[in-house]
């Protein structure tokens, strides 16, 4: 199980990676979605599997994940959901006042 | 007492720079007089010091500042410190006084006498400091104030750069004598002089002492123009002459000599020392006599002739026996005083005629007699002529020459041998001088008719060669005194005995001086032959040009390598953060200095099942599929869709609904955000990446992928011990809810989700900003204008799906803090209910019944959240803290939801409001965009 | 109980609520609210300096939650130093703002505001996930102020920030996640605390960690490799917004140094996680600065430029992490912000006054009366410079003096003495092309100059003249600036009062997972 998950992080990750070098910003903000969703099961899984019940403070409650990580998740979630709004709103911008939707040479002005 | 009086000392001239350019507003002669008034005043205050240090006291006065950094006001006055101050200040008033004369009528001065007073200060300061680092502060001010006053006639380009020149080389010059003072002051132990001079055996001794040496000389060299930094010292003669006279002769050059002298007892009686300035001050001086009498400019051969003399008083420095150092100070003086009167005779006339080139100055005698005279006089002691005061220190300098211990047999004739032929040198230039300005026939056509300036103007001439004659000729009574103070104070010891007089009998040294004449003479008939030569032998760096081309070398050079290393490109520099990633993490796993570096952890793996296996697969056809097609933007979308559909299954089969639930929905309406994106971008991209490149990126990719797997893996395998079990204990007793989760987020750790709502709320009005006035070209090609285009059925079902949605969403908010829910899913899926009216009628419709103010509405989301933070303060309770802990038992339960709950409807109205505010934002984009009807009739 | 370690976040936060809520009230109301809420921030910041010089460390438990289970601020000498510099930097930066800038876009002061909190938490807070929390703050508000104006470069260049951002927010939650994987707790004391007692085998794990972490805070800092995206975009920033950047490479540089302080040197898993490497690529990034400065074509590139080189001075200290360094460092960072920003406020005025051809250093219109720019220059680039005697000189002496016993004490001196020298080059050609060289009789270029004189300068002139008397003052009071940074990093290095303080005495009860 922990190779599968870790695979399938890795693969993620990579997939993420590749898109983030890529010209195109539509491409660079796919790529960081899926970069987020790598890392965001990474912090979740901080927490580590084996749990069998949700994190619900009930009475006579066993093997409860670990809530932490999963508060963590949440507010990395909605912070990333935000920026990728961002990010589309500025490749938008540039794509408005340059006419080209390309980030290789953006940083120059 | 005295301790004040020096402090004060140093603090008048500042305070004179301060004034007197105000005095210079109401009249330019009071400017000349206030200037005056503070060099007297000085000189005044002097007085008093000047009789302790007679009697053999060194005044030390100290301003505690940064002990801890080795940097205090500490100030000194020995007789060293002394001799340098009469001459700084001496000289500085007669200057002031000259340049009142010389200075063009309509100059206000008000700008030169305060450069130069602020000079003159921190001259004063270098050779009062007491404390090494202050020194240094001193001399770099004076490189700063001679920048600005060689630059004082910015108009003209050669002032400008010459300007920058000296700058350069004298500023770097003091940055390696920072450098190197900090080193002597570690050896040493202390910043301070009167320590310093006692360490030198430690200091000699330290393996340090070499590189410490040549930084401190590099210091001493640049400011003296020491060859090869000379160069900068011709160019400045770009600056007015009563700066060159007092700079380039008197003061800032002699603060370099003056530093040898002062460290004497530090650095010197090593190999080293002798090698590095005799060599130095020797070459310096046969270099510098040799080209002052190729220079047709007479500023330009007084520039070198200081070079030369710069250089001698150096190498008598350098040579290092208690004599030469005395023979060293007693030149300095000589030098600046004969020196002086030279640059300010030459200024005369260059005033009177209007041009500096001696191959049309000529036969001056007869229109400026007494000039004339002063002119021949200083001219003669620069020679070394009997008589005068150079030839005193001449000959004692050929004195030490002859026999110096360092040289034995037949090479005890190299030292007198060079010191002759370089004194040779002067004698021809001098000779020209002399020669070519005063007689040598006629002018040849001048721009101005030369004839005798007002008696002000050549009042501080006549007072230096009446020195030069005075000294000349009752040398023991003139300055044998204050030579023998400043001597102690070289040599912090007695120095030898010595007896100055103008004649020492017929010895080798009169030999010396009268072969110097003789062939000094006639190099100088046989000069032409020089010149010829002189045309094609032209010194690197040494014109302004050089050295603006220099400059402008270095900044292309600079632009190319960084052209190379930084292309402006956001991918290079993402490749170059990850690939620099990367590097550090696998060099901080390899770098642990424990053996077991094994990548699992003691954990047993649990099996993977089938669905697992499932799950990675889809997952793989997702990912891979978002790569594959990414310039075609629809289709990668849907394989990025599937993606985060794996990711929610993942959080629900991992037990952690709340995940989930947050994820679909943030899902959803990231898509719908991206697809009204698409709007206004080319349906497909094209990836013209060179293939090159998408290697490079495959690997950095693949390799990034890996170490993910990797620390994921050693992460999974190995158990650890965490806080959490403290949230889940208390999540009931401590949060009021059952939910840890939503307690930890609204608060045990609802600080965070704070932070988070401003992000979102800040990302809706950053969008608001940036999308605000856009105006974009929707590509109607594209297939993914979804955004107005929609079909009755979706609409029907809709409209009335909507309350359904919104009832789901106020369930979904008030189990939150109980079961999975609460704030942010509510918000989320309320918006998406929102978002599919958008979808489904078209944004002007959704638009039409949606006039809020989301902006607003956002606004009120933070607030409240804010204001239940603050509300526990009303209990003496820090920022967030839950309500239920401070009510009367029976209402606990209805009170500790009230809080929560309230906090979460912040939240839940910052997700709404930033959402609605980016998809109206977009949507408006669109509309914007849409053509007129009329526009497609017309 | 005393609410003043929170007031900075709070106050700024509460001034963009009230933005938020009253907004489409009129640019004055923005103004006004905003510059009361800077001016009463710095005086808070003043405070909180005052308050935390008697040395103790102030716990301020959110929720009344105890560390580590819940969040918690921390107020110590060195907190209280980078709220100082923040806080004095925001007031000449909303004067500035005021003077039209403001209006270019939607919502500048909300996120001035918010920019000012985030950087407020991100110096206050003792939890690393609420670190990060407050990096998204402020990176957040940074994005919005970076792309705010209309401008196409400036566009392209948020662009790229913003991409390269969020790739550093994402490496950050990577190191969170394992970081909390390992050590369980997100408390900077107790992770601090936690580093000693990791298992050997766990070692490279932690470590590994750690070193993303410090990766992410010197992509912040503009470190070698990390730091070519910083001249151009400081350089197409707009002017009050570059001025606030100058500050936010000493985030990055702050975080580190808390990070490193927290326990990092010490722990055998984390030690000498940074020495190696941190000295000589800080070395690079000061030469890559100077290069940079020579090859700079306007005057605000220069300064960004110099913005590399302070970084890298910064980082040297960071990588000696000895009391004197760390003290010597401190006193930099607020000489350098200060004068820094400075800088970039005079490259506007001389460009407002030269029409077309902004800051370009090349000759252009006379700039008319130049007695108060010109002597503001002077100073400005002899304290730059690191020229004696304003407070360049004084910080870069020690900076030299704390690597003395370092190992590579010479090539750092070198770099910082190079350096040094090059600015003052640039700067002093500069000068002789703004101030010096005969005016180009261009009639156009004259006209828009003369047009944006009048409007332009005068009301620049009290910011200008606020953080000129400020640097100046760095000279006087050089005295008490060095011993109070001396006792923040004597502070830091009392690791253990630092955690009682945080985690109290009591044992903190923790479980084994899975």
């Amino acid at each position: 199980m922990e190779i599968v998950i870790a695979l399938g992080l890795g693969l993620l990750a990579a997939c993420g990676l590749y898109l983030v070098l890529r010209p195109t910003s539509f491409s660079v903000a796919l790529g960081l979605t899926l970069l987020s969703y790598a890392v965001n099961v990474l912090i979740f899984l901080g927490g580590r599997l084996g749990a069998t019940a949700p994190p619900l403070a009930l009475p006579d409650a066993e093997g409860l994940a670990d809530p932490l990580p999963q508060a963590l998740v949440l507010t990395a979630i909605v912070i990333g959901f935000g920026m990728t709004a961002y990010l589309v709103g500025v490749a938008l911008r540039a794509k408005g006042e340059s006419g080209s939707d390309r980030v290789d040479g953006g940083g120059g002005a | 007492m005295s301790e004040h009086v020096l402090i004060l000392l140093i603090a008048v001239p500042y305070l004179g720079a301060a004034l007197v350019p105000l005095v210079a507003r109401s009249s330019r002669s009071a400017a000349a007089w206030s200037a005056a008034a503070v060099m007297a005043a000085c000189l005044t205050l002097l007085a008093p010091l000047a009789h302790e240090v007679f009697v053999g006291r060194t005044i030390i006065a100290r301003i505690t500042w940064l002990p801890e950094w080795g940097l205090d006001l500490a100030f000194r006055i020995d007789g060293l410190g002394l001799l340098m101050a009469m001459l700084i200040l001496g000289i500085g008033l007669l200057i002031v006084l000259y340049a009142a004369y010389y200075m063009p009528q309509e100059d206000r001065l008000g700008r030169f006498y305060g450069i130069l007073l602020a000079f003159a200060g921190a001259m004063l300061g270098i050779v009062l400091s007491e404390n090494v680092l202050l020194m240094l502060v001193f001399w770099e001010m004076t490189s700063l104030a001679s920048f600005l006053l060689v630059a004082y006639k910015y108009e003209a380009h050669d002032a400008r750069i010459a300007a920058r020149m000296a700058l350069a080389v004298t500023g770097g010059g003091g940055l390696a004598l920072l450098a190197g003072l900090l080193m002597l002051g570690n050896m040493a132990g202390s910043y301070d002089l009167s320590v310093i001079l006692l360490r030198g055996n430690t200091i000699r001794a330290d393996p340090h002492y070499p590189i410490m040496l040549v930084l401190i000389l590099l210091g001493a060299f640049t400011k003296s123009a020491q060859f090869p930094f000379h160069f900068w010292l011709p160019n400045a003669m770009a600056a007015p002459t009563p700066v060159s006279a007092y700079l380039h002769s008197a003061t800032m050059v002699k603060a370099g000599v003056f530093l040898l002298a002062r460290l004497y007892p530090a650095l010197s009686g090593t190999d080293l020392w002798l090698l590095l300035v005799g060599t130095t001050g020797a070459v310096t001086f046969a270099y510098g006599a040799y080209v002052a009498l190729l220079k047709h400019d007479f500023k330009g051969l007084l520039a070198y002739s200081t070079v030369s003399h710069l250089g001698l008083i150096t190498l008598m420095f350098g040579l290092d026996t208690p004599m030469s150092a005395v023979a060293g100070v007693f030149h300095l003086i000589n030098h600046a005083i004969f020196k002086a009167s030279l640059f300010m005779a030459a200024g005369i006339i260059d005033h009177e005629c209007g041009t500096r080139d001696m191959r049309r100055i000529n036969g001056l005698y007869k229109y400026m007699p007494r000039t004339a005279v002063l002119g021949i006089l200083a001219a003669s002691s620069m020679a070394g002529v009997p008589l005068l005061n150079g030839f005193l220190s001449k000959e004692m300098f050929f004195t030490e020459t002859v026999g110096h211990p360092a040289f034995s047999g037949y090479a005890q004739w190299v030292l007198p041998a060079f010191a002759t032929v370089a004194g040779m040198l002067s004698v021809a230039y001098s000779a020209r001088f002399v020669h070519d300005v005063f007689f040598n026939g006629e002018p040849i056509d001048l721009p101005r008719h030369p004839h005798e300036p007002p008696g002000w103007m050549r009042l501080p001439v006549e007072i230096l060669v009446t020195l030069v004659l005075l000294v000349g000729f009752l040398p023991q009574v003139v300055v044998g005194s204050i030579l023998y103070v400043a001597a102690n104070a070289v040599l912090q010891t007695a120095p030898p005995p010595f007896h100055l007089a103008v004649w020492h009998g017929f010895n080798l040294p009169l030999v010396m001086s009268l072969v110097a004449f003789g062939l000094g003479l006639l190099h100088y008939w046989r000069r032409h032959h020089l010149f010829a030569l002189h045309e094609r032998f032209g010194l690197p760096l040494s014109s302004p040009v050089a050295f603006e081309r220099v400059y402008r070398d270095a900044g292309r050079a600079s632009t190319w390598l960084l052209a190379r290393i930084d292309d402006g490109s956001v991918t290079r520099y993402l490749a170059l953060t990850i690939a620099f990633v990367l590097g550090l993490g696998a060099w901080a796993w390899t770098s642990t200095g424990i053996p077991s570096r094994s990548l699992a952890g003691p954990l047993p793996s649990t099996p993977a099942d089938a669905a697992s296996l499932a799950a990675l697969v889809t997952l793989a056809v997702g990912a891979l599929g978002t790569v594959y097609f990414h310039t075609q933007r629809l289709a990668a979308l849907v394989f990025m869709s599937v993606v985060g559909l794996v990711v929610v299954l993942t959080f629900i089969r991992l037990q952690a609904p709340d995940l989930a639930l947050t994820q679909i929905s943030v899902e959803v309406v990231s898509i719908v955000l991206l697809l009204l994106a698409l709007r206004f971008l080319p349906g497909r991209s094209t990836d013209d990446s060179p293939p090159a490149l998408k290697l490079r990126d495959g690997v950095l990719a693949g390799l990034g992928g890996l170490g993910f797997a990797a620390l994921a893996y050693a992460m999974l395998t190995r158990p650890f011990e965490t806080i959490s079990g403290y949230h889940i204990a208390n999540s009931v007793p401590g949060g009021g809810g059952t939910n840890v989760v939503n307690v930890i987020l609204v608060d045990f750790r609802g600080f965070d989700t704070m932070g988070e709502i401003a992000v979102l709320a800040m990302a809706a009005l950053g969008l608001h900003a940036l999308l605000d006035d856009l105006r974009l070209r929707p590509y109607a090609a594209s297939a993914t204008d979804l955004a107005d285009r929609h079909p009755i059925m979706l609409a029907e079902l809709m409209r009335p799906l909507l309350p359904l949605a919104l009832a789901v969403s106020a369930y979904i908010f008030l189990r939150g803090h109980n079961l999975p829910g609460g704030g942010f899913i509510a918000g989320l899926i309320a918006a998406v209910a929102l978002i599919l009216q958008y979808i489904a009628n078209g944004l002007d419709y959704a638009a039409r019944r949606m006039r809020y103010d989301y902006v607003r509405v956002l606004g009120a989301g933070l607030a409240i959240a804010a204001a239940t933070g603050l509300a526990s303060w009303a209990f003496g309770r820090p920022f967030l803290t839950s309500a239920h802990g401070y009510v009367h038992p029976p209402l606990i339960e209805k009170f500790e939801i009230a809080s929560a709950m309230a906090f979460d409807l912040g939240v839940f109205l910052v997700v709404v409001g930033s959402v609605l505010l980016v998809l109206a934002e977009l949507g408006a984009l669109s509309r914007r965009e849409q053509p007129p009807p009329r526009a497609k009739e017309g | 109980m005393s609410h003043l370690p929170i007031l900075p976040f709070i106050v700024p936060l509460v001034a963009a609520i009230v933005l938020l809520l009253g907004h489409g009230r009129g640019i004055v109301f923005e103004r006004t609210l905003s510059t009361i809420a800077i001016v009463f921030s710095m005086l808070l910041a003043a405070l909180l300096l005052v308050t935390a010089s008697d040395g103790a460390v102030r716990v301020y438990r959110l929720g009344d939650w105890p560390a580590p289970f819940g969040i918690v601020l921390v107020l110590d000498r060195l907190a209280a130093v980078m709220v100082a510099v923040t806080a004095a930097l925001a007031v000449p930066v909303v004067l500035v703002a005021r003077q039209g800038i403001d209006t270019q876009s939607r919502h500048f002061h909300v996120f001035l505001q918010l920019q000012l909190a985030g950087l407020y938490g991100a110096f206050l807070t003792g939890d690393l996930f609420n670190l990060f929390v407050f990096f998204e703050i402020l990176l957040l508000a940074s994005y919005a102020l970076l792309a705010h104006g209309r401008d196409a470069p400036r566009a392209k260049a948020t662009l790229g920030y913003v991409v390269l951002n969020l790739l550093g927010s994402a490496l950050f939650l990577v190191a969170l996640a394992l970081i909390y994987g390992t050590l369980g707790t997100l408390n900077m004391a107790d992770s601090g605390a936690r580093l000693a007692t990791v298992a050997a085998a766990d070692a490279p794990l932690v470590r590994t960690a750690f070193a993303l972490l410090a990766a992410v805070f010197l992509l912040k800092a503009a470190l070698l490799p990390l730091g070519f995206w910083l001249p151009q975009t400081y350089a197409a920033a707009s002017l009050p917004v570059a001025m606030l950047f100058v500050v936010m490479t000493k985030v990055g540089i702050y975080a580190l140094l808390r990070v490193v302080t927290s326990g990092l040197s010490e722990a055998a898993a984390t030690a000498d996680l940074l020495e190696p490497w941190l000295s000589w690529l800080a070395i690079g990034t000061i030469g890559i600065g100077a290069i940079g400065m020579l090859a700079a074509r306007r005057l605000t590139l220069v300064a960004a430029n110099l913005v590399l080189v302070s970084s890298g001075t910064l980082l040297l200290g960071v990588a000696a992490a000895s009391v004197t360094s760390i003290a010597a460092l401190l006193t930099y960072l607020v000489h350098t912000t200060i004068v820094t920003a400075a800088l970039f406020l005079i490259a506007d005025i001389i460009a407002e006054r030269r029409g077309a051809l902004r800051d370009t250093i090349e000759k252009g219109p006379h700039l008319g009366e130049i007695k108060i720019i010109g002597t503001a220059y002077l100073l400005l680039a002899v304290a730059a410079s690191g020229a004696p005697p304003l407070s360049g000189f004084l910080a870069k002496l020690m900076v030299m003096q704390s690597l003395t016993a370092t190992p590579h004490a010479w090539a750092s001196w070198m770099a910082l003495l190079v350096a040094g020298l090059v600015t003052a080059l640039v700067l002093a050609r500069a000068a002789s092309a703004y101030f010096w060289e005969p005016g180009r009789a261009d009639g156009a270029t004259a006209m828009a100059a003369h047009a944006s004189r009048a409007d332009m300068t005068r009301p620049l002139a009290l910011p200008l003249i606020l953080l000129l008397v400020t640097a100046l003052a760095l000279v006087p009071l050089a005295a008490p600036l060095s011993a109070y940074t001396r006792a923040t990093a004597a502070q830091l290095e009392q690791r253990q009062t630092y955690r009682d303080a945080v985690l109290g005495n009591a044992t903190i009860e923790r479980e084994r997972r899975p």
